[in-house]
């Protein structure tokens, strides 16, 4: 393994998925000193290489609505400003629901997100043919759609962060692991590698499905914990279905690529912690094709191409960790995104810039600040849309 | 409708009646190859090349189901087949302008961004250009059927040689056995067996039952079976391997067993003058089988003395260490063009076929999806499974035989079988001689057959490498140069071995191309995670999975 090209960074951020690129990405176009990524692994071999593409703005609390609306806007823009194509197609997300308090969770979304000027429409059970073909709609008493939500292929916009964040400076290692951080008088002084110690300032923990480990081997207790999730991919179909699709009840979520794939998965109560080599499940092969298939009948013959699974790193109220950790000077947190992290990165990631360069933010710390689950546990707002 | 004579069925406006229990794809064959599909994104013809039920060049759509393979379906009376992803037909495409016009490939990562108002409408075109078949039509498919268990002592995964010679042996000792076949299989009696069943997922062992293995299999493409063991051996056997060269993707190559599915079940017209490109004992058996029908045998180093020994008989030309430079014609092969490795010398051969029987690789995905240790042997450039003693993986409970763990011919093979069907039963191991595996360290022949190919100057054309996706040579060297390392992230970068072969066809000859561009042993470079299922089998078949009742671990 190749050690960093100097000893000494502005800052170094752990973890080189979408929101650590995108961090390097914002703090190398402000201008800062020199900015180090360090990956354990390869690129696009965590969360950001095996999610389902979706980029949804439908959520329960108004911060994170905005969070995603500005996410959606980057996202248009990425094609013209990073290079590579991420066929983002704004099919719209379409949410059901099989009973009236189901319903009703969708319509308090729905306030929500009309509170923020964006337009969704509530749809009755007869209406729901318009927007996906082939559903067999037993069962379902409504649901409700917005079109600017959609889906993106995920492993060009790594590619594309990549590529410029390099020509920007930053220097990216990959295979390099972090073990630790060096402190003094409660403040970031240095990042452990596997070659060696480099001296920072600031570190920021991206590290994803990694990242509550990574604050334990710094001596903090982590919020946030991963739980693996399984998807898997059909063979390709000329296209027939523009949303992505998501059923309240059991969690499935299925949209179809650019490619012509089905792709999703469904929420599956999985033991927590980290299983090594992230494996499939029988279980979940099974679950998966009856949800799917008695959904849409017409895909009970196509194959399945291909499972995998990967890590959600949720926290206890559905809201990421953003922000300086308060029992850490010049330690960033910016994880926890629970299996959102593609959908809210483009500018999240603004704001942990922000929080580094010492900047005011706009971001609420009693919703998304790192250290809302130190002290007395307290009443706080939930995030409750952890769908899709 | 049931005729006493055989099947017929509609193929588009067509009638057609073929004996009974023929593959649709040898109904179809007619007097010449049938070119039944349009590749992905270029729309090139393509025409039947694996024969078993791997590649994506037979799909096909019948009674309205999308995407079956014409070479592992049976017609039944009264069935409808069309053709998908043409128009008019797979024969005269007119989206095959895209290939003639695009000689560089489309670039859809870095294409299509601007103008930026112009997106949505790039957007609709590619998307509509995606995918093979249409959705399956309303009502289509039978009624879901009912999965099954069963639970056994020790199950026996394919039953090539090995797999039978480890189930007689089972048989004799009077254990408590079964057999799990893809394809047909002699009844044993006293012993069950599964035969049209193929295992799709062996995850790995879940501690602390009486059978801590599972085996996700798949019935006739249509119904889910698990078994359950105490003991599993595996024998799944191996694979033609394909071959790069410029037009490799043409119609007309075509795998060794491909050839041997095609005309071995009553099909004529595969082809009447073909190159085999091979010189060892798959060739030796293609010149016995089809001497009249063979114009030369190309090898990419030396002949064995059998191989030359029959060419010789037949008065058909040989060409010892030869590159393959080209596949010429466009709707079907014209001709092999050659240059040998010695000389330079560049020639042609007049051809209709290139059949590919050079090298075999092992099915290797069972033991990686169980987590077994797995090792490179570099004489055959592929993964085998460790053996710790015996034949027994680094897994307790999982056993390795046949042509798949790396035993080299018929004797060494069905010994492996025997050794590992006692084993299972928990005698002790017999010797296995170390010689009887391939080779671990010696060389490999197709390392130095890429270097000089791909070194050498280069014949034009596409280079198709992976057929399935359409990825062009070209496509993983410019991903390289941009400085993407390593196989897993090629293959998200590029899409080589995404597609429905699984990459079957082209990873283990990118991972020797990424080992040289690198310039890092293979191993290093990676190996791609081998996703369940094994192949691409029916969301309904995983869907009538029976439930497993008892606790699952994290596999």
């Amino acid at each position: 393994m190749m050690p960093p090209s100097r000893e000494r960074y502005h800052t170094v951020v752990v973890g080189a998925g979408i929101v650590g690129l995108f961090t390097a990405y914002h703090l190398a176009r402000a201008g800062v000193g020199p900015v180090l990524v360090v990956d354990r692994g390869f690129l696009s071999g965590g969360a950001s290489g095996r999610n389902g593409g979706g980029v949804r703005q439908q959520w329960e609390t108004a911060a994170t609505v905005r969070l995603a609306r500005e996410s959606v806007d980057a996202y248009r823009r990425f094609g013209g400003e990073f290079g590579y194509n991420i066929w983002f197609r704004q099919g719209g997300y379409l949410f059901l629901a099989e009973s009236p308090n189901e319903l009703e969770r969708l319509r308090r979304v729905r306030t929500v997100v009309e509170r923020e000027g964006l337009r969704s429409r509530e749809l009755t059970r007869s209406e729901i043919p318009r927007y996906a073909n082939g559903l067999e709609l037993d069962g379902v008493v409504g649901g409700t759609f917005l079109q600017s939500d959609g889906t993106l292929y995920p492993f060009p916009a790594i590619w594309g962060l990549y590529e410029t964040v390099r020509s920007l400076g930053v220097e990216v290692l990959l295979g390099a692991e972090a073990t630790g951080v060096s402190a003094s008088q409660g403040k970031v002084r240095g990042l452990h590698l596997a070659t060696g110690p480099v001296a920072t300032d600031a570190v920021v923990n991206a590290a994803g499905g990694w990242s509550s480990e990574f604050s334990r081997r710094c001596g903090l207790a982590p919020s946030n914990t991963p739980t693996r999730h399984e998807i898997l991919a059909t063979e390709p179909l000329k296209p027939f279905l523009d949303p992505m699709v998501v059923r309240l009840s059991d969690g499935l979520y299925f949209s179809q690529t650019m490619r012509g794939e089905i792709v999703g998965g469904l929420t599956l109560s999985h033991p927590p912690g980290t299983a090594p080599g992230m494996p499939s499940s029988a279980r979940f092969l099974r679950a998966m094709s009856r949800a799917l298939t008695q959904l849409v009948p017409r895909l009970a013959t196509l194959g399945i191409l291909r499972a995998w699974s990967g890590f959600y790193d949720d926290t206890p109220d559905g809201l990421p960790l953003i922000g300086e950790d308060p029992r850490l000077i010049g330690f960033f947190q910016a994880n926890g995104f629970g299996g959102h992290g593609f959908m809210l990165a483009p500018a999240s990631t603004r704001r942990v810039a922000q929080a580094v360069l010492g900047q005011p933010s706009d971001l609420d710390p009693a919703l998304f600040g790192p250290g809302r689950f130190l002290g007395p546990p307290r009443e706080r707002p939930v995030e409750g849309a952890q769908l899709g | 409708m049931a005729s006493p004579r055989g099947t017929t069925f509609r193929f588009g406006s067509r009638r057609v009646s073929v004996p009974p229990s023929r593959s649709l794809l040898s109904a179809l064959m007619g007097s010449h190859l049938p070119i039944l599909q349009r590749s992905i994104r270029y729309h090139r013809p393509r025409a039947p090349f694996c024969g078993v039920g791997q590649c994506t060049n037979c799909l096909i759509r019948v009674n309205g189901i999308p995407n079956v393979r014409a070479c592992r379906y049976v017609p039944s009376d009264g069935d409808f087949v069309e053709t998908e992803n043409s128009w008019p037909s797979p024969a005269v495409d007119l989206l095959s302008a895209l290939d003639v016009l695009l000689p560089g490939g489309i670039d859809t990562l870095r294409g299509f961004r601007r103008p930026a108002w112009a997106t949505p409408l790039y957007h609709r075109v590619v998307r509509r250009l995606s995918g093979y078949g249409r959705l399956a039509d309303p009502g289509q498919g039978s009624p879901p059927p009912v999965g099954s268990r069963h639970d056994t002592d020790v199950a026996v995964i394919g039953l090539g040689v090995a797999g039978a010679a480890a189930l007689r042996t089972l048989q004799e000792h009077g254990a408590n056995a079964l057999g799990i076949e893809r394809g047909s299989v002699e009844p044993l009696p006293g012993t069950p067996v599964l035969p049209g069943t193929a295992a799709a997922f062996l995850p790995p062992p879940v501690p602390g039952p009486a059978h801590p293995w599972r085996i996700v299999c798949v019935e006739r493409g249509s119904r889910g079976v698990q078994v359950r063991a105490r003991a599993v051996v595996v024998a799944t056997g191996g694979y033609d391997a394909g071959l790069w060269f410029s037009g490799s993707d043409r119609p007309g190559v075509m795998t060794a067993e491909g050839a041997l599915s095609m005309t071995g079940n009553g099909g004529r017209g595969a082809f009447r003058k073909a190159v085999v490109f091979g010189g060892g004992p798959r060739a030796a058996d293609l010149l016995d089988r089809w001497g009249a029908l063979i114009e030369a045998v190309v090898a990419p180093g030396a002949v064995s003395p059998e191989v030359s020994e029959k060419a010789s008989a037949l008065e058909v030309p040989l060409y010892p260490r030869t590159l393959l430079l080209a596949a010429r014609g466009r709707r079907r092969v014209r001709a092999a063009l050659l240059r040998s490795r010695a000389e330079g010398t560049e020639f042609a051969v007049e051809a209709d076929a290139i059949i590919l029987a050079h090298r075999r690789l092992p099915h290797p995905q069972l033991y990686f999806q169980a987590g077994a240790k797995m090792e490179w042997r570099h004489s055959a450039a592929a993964y085998f499974p460790t053996l710790r003693e015996g034949t027994e993986t680094s897994l307790p409970g999982l056993f390795a035989s046949g042509e798949g763990a790396g035993f080299l011919g018929p004797t060494a093979v069905e010994a492996s079988g025997v050794a590992a069907a006692r084993q299972a039963m928990g005698m002790p191991a017999p010797a296995m001689d170390e010689g009887s595996r391939v080779d671990a360290t010696a060389p490999n022949e197709i390392e130095g057959y890429y270097r000089e190919l791909l070194t050498g100057r280069r014949v034009g054309g596409k280079w198709v490498i992976c057929p399935c996706e359409d990825v062009l040579l070209s496509e993983v060297e410019e991903a390289h140069a941009l400085g993407y390392r390593g196989i897993e992230v090629l293959k998200r970068y590029t899409g080589v071995g995404s597609g429905l072969c699984q990459g079957r066809y082209c990873l283990p000859d990118t991972l020797l191309l990424l080992a040289r561009l690198e310039q890092r042993p293979a191993p290093e470079v990676g190996y791609i995670t081998q996703r369940p299922p094994v192949t691409p089998w029916s969301l309904s078949a995983f869907a009538t999975l029976p439930e497993d009742g008892e606790p699952e671990g994290p596999g």
